[in-house]
């Protein structure tokens, strides 16, 4: 995933997927004067071309909702909605696509770079996001290695639970490690493990 | 003194896929105009001019495009399907042009620059809907055509027996035109719903439908089968036995009682054959135009903003009874009715709406509770509560 500002679209690929040759002419025009450029790909393929695109504009209305070739749009490339029928049962659908952000046909030159910049700020605060959430799904998974740890520890220093705890955080800090880390190597060696020197 | 004419726009696909209907709704807007044209009771006559954009779907763009530059309509009557009525859409709005649509639709659409004389959701699907769950079941068979009405239709009537309590068995979608229904047919016979909903259009929906007859004649079976957009041109192209039985819903059936209608009919025989007969869509297109031509008169003007002012809750009594333009959604104010199929071609009415219900393209107004409620206060058994008694707890 790119880190660039999503304000500056130039140089980035956009896969268009789009039936109605007068909206095409539209995007394609734009897209060119923002310097991006295009790959375009007919709805009724059954799969994307491949090759990487940083964004992918996706004509809504061209695809049928029942169809056999929806899973091969779901992908992690942010998705521009262009959105004409707002029937409760097609916009279920889009949003089982998770669109970045969306236009409102019929389309116009103006509103597609906002389209844009929210699709790829939003792209990039996924990619945060899911970084974050990994990283609190691990502590998640450790917290048994800590409380096992904390045990360890208020059984072998005849110490409370806070006491304990204190005296892994001070350790693991002076150690210039986490707390779970720390955690399982008391419960791997048996007790605080003997560090005789700081690590700093 | 020879009247001053006001062109006026027609869009029908007499060829292509639909044009069947196409052509009846065509017939019927002629027949309109021909009826304004004559009549002493308006001051200009409609010089139409109709275009046939053979169901492609760009095509519609391009018609109407050169109807509002080359013949400088103000007005335009036509399209049936909702892919057509989005190609059209940009245009009049940007040219501020009318578009008068006589079709039902699945609704959550409403344009200040398009009339909507056909049917609302709320008119079609739902009356339908709580008649099967009050009178038939509550578990539900699926077929429909892979479209966005059948998608449409489908979800509100998932989430309206859902919300009931009931099941929907299955969802069997063949793609438009397409005949091939002997799978389908066979899972019916199979499984033996209670009920089948047809949201197959055209070709599909004959071909299912004879087959489905015969199979049930042959397995001694009889399932009730709801439709919201049979008419009786179709019957006849089905064919009086496989025809006989379905449910349908329609703001305009033949047989509806009234002089209006008694007269409308009268005159359509008079100038179509007395084999021929009106139908949903074709009567709806004669009300559009009609709807028109009284607007232009009490605006004194063809102008789109005075017309649509003037449109706007003025009753007209058409031959499917009072309709009116409601200004908040440019919807019309229509009767929902319930009928079944008979022996020739015909639909016997066994329920209509009190008054002429009021638009909900967006059904904002859609109950799902009191639909259940209903039912379970139903359900109480033999001793069934008077309802005119209110619970005292």
């Amino acid at each position: 995933m790119t880190k660039s500002s999503p304000f500056s679209v130039r140089g980035r690929h956009a896969l268009v997927i789009m039936r109605d040759e007068r909206e095409i002419s539209i995007v394609r025009r734009q897209l060119s004067r923002l310097g991006m450029s295009v790959t375009e790909s007919d709805p009724t393929r059954l799969a994307p071309p491949d090759g990487p695109a940083d964004v992918i504009v996706l004509d809504a209305d061209s695809i049928p909702i029942k169809s056999d070739s929806m899973p091969a749009w779901k992908s992690n490339t942010p998705v521009i909605a262009l959105i004409g029928t707002e029937t409760p049962s097609r916009l279920k659908w889009l949003l089982d696509l998770q669109p970045a952000s969306f236009l409102i046909k019929p389309l116009r030159s103006a509103g597609l770079y906002t389209a844009l910049v929210v699709a790829f700020d939003c792209a990039q605060r996924r990619f945060g996001e899911a970084a974050y959430v990994e990283k609190l799904e691990e502590r998640i998974r450790s917290r048994r290695v800590v409380f096992a740890a904390v045990l360890q520890v208020m059984r072998a220093h005849a110490l409370s639970e806070d006491d304990a705890f204190a005296l892994i955080r001070q350790t693991a800090m002076r150690h210039r490690t986490t707390i779970e880390q720390l955690s399982a190597e008391i419960i791997a060696v048996g007790g605080m493990p003997n560090r005789t020197s700081r690590t700093a | 003194m020879t009247k001053p004419s006001v062109p006026l726009g027609l869009v029908f696909s007499r060829s292509g896929p639909y044009a069947m209907m196409a052509r009846e709704m065509e017939k019927s807007a002629l027949m309109a105009v021909n009826e304004v044209n004559e009549s002493h009771e308006f001051d200009f006559t409609f010089a139409p001019h109709l275009r046939d954009p053979g169901g492609i779907v760009p095509a519609y763009h391009t018609a109407c495009d050169d109807l509002i530059r080359e013949e400088r309509v103000e007005h335009i009557v036509g399209c049936y399907t909702s892919a057509s009525r989005k190609q059209v859409i940009p245009i009049v709005e940007r040219t501020e042009r009318l578009l008068w649509h006589p079709a039902r639709y699945e609704g959550f659409e409403s344009s200040d620059n398009v009339i909507y004389v056909g049917a609302a959701p709320n008119h079609t699907v739902v009356p339908l809907v709580k008649h099967m769950l009050e009178h038939i079941a509550s578990d539900v068979f699926c077929a429909g055509s892979n479209y966005v009405w059948t998608w449409e239709t489908n979800r509100v009537l998932r989430e309206i027996v859902t919300s009931a309590g009931g099941r929907i068995l299955a969802e069997r979608l063949l793609e438009l035109g397409e005949t091939s229904v002997d799978h389908i047919v066979r899972e019916i016979v199979d499984r033996r719903p209670p009920v089948v909903f047809n949201t197959l259009v055209g070709e599909s929906s004959y071909v299912f439908m004879r087959a489905l007859h015969a199979a049930s004649v042959r397995a001694g079976l009889s399932i009730p089968m709801l439709s919201c957009s049979l008419c009786e041109p179709e019957l006849k192209l089905i064919g009086s036995a496989a025809s006989v039985g379905c449910i349908t819903s329609s703001a305009y059936f033949e047989s509806i009682e009234g002089p209006e209608n008694r007269a409308f009919v009268a005159r359509w025989k008079a100038r179509h054959g007395s084999r021929s007969n009106p139908s949903v869509d074709g009567q709806s297109t004669y009300v559009c135009v009609m709807l028109l031509a009284r607007a232009i008169r009490r605006a004194g003007s063809t102008d789109v903003a005075a017309v649509r002012r003037a449109a706007a809750n003025h009753r007209y009594d058409s031959p499917q009874g009072p309709v009116w333009v409601d200004p908040d959604n440019n919807h019309c104010f229509l009767t929902p009715r319930l009928a079944r199929s008979v022996p020739g071609c015909q639909f016997e009415i066994f329920w209509e709406a009190d008054a002429p219900e009021r638009p909900d393209p967006y059904l904002s107004n859609l109950d799902l509770a009191s639909i259940g409620a209903k039912l379970e206060a139903r359900d109480d058994g033999p001793t069934k509560r008077p309802n005119h008694l209110r619970v005292v707890k």
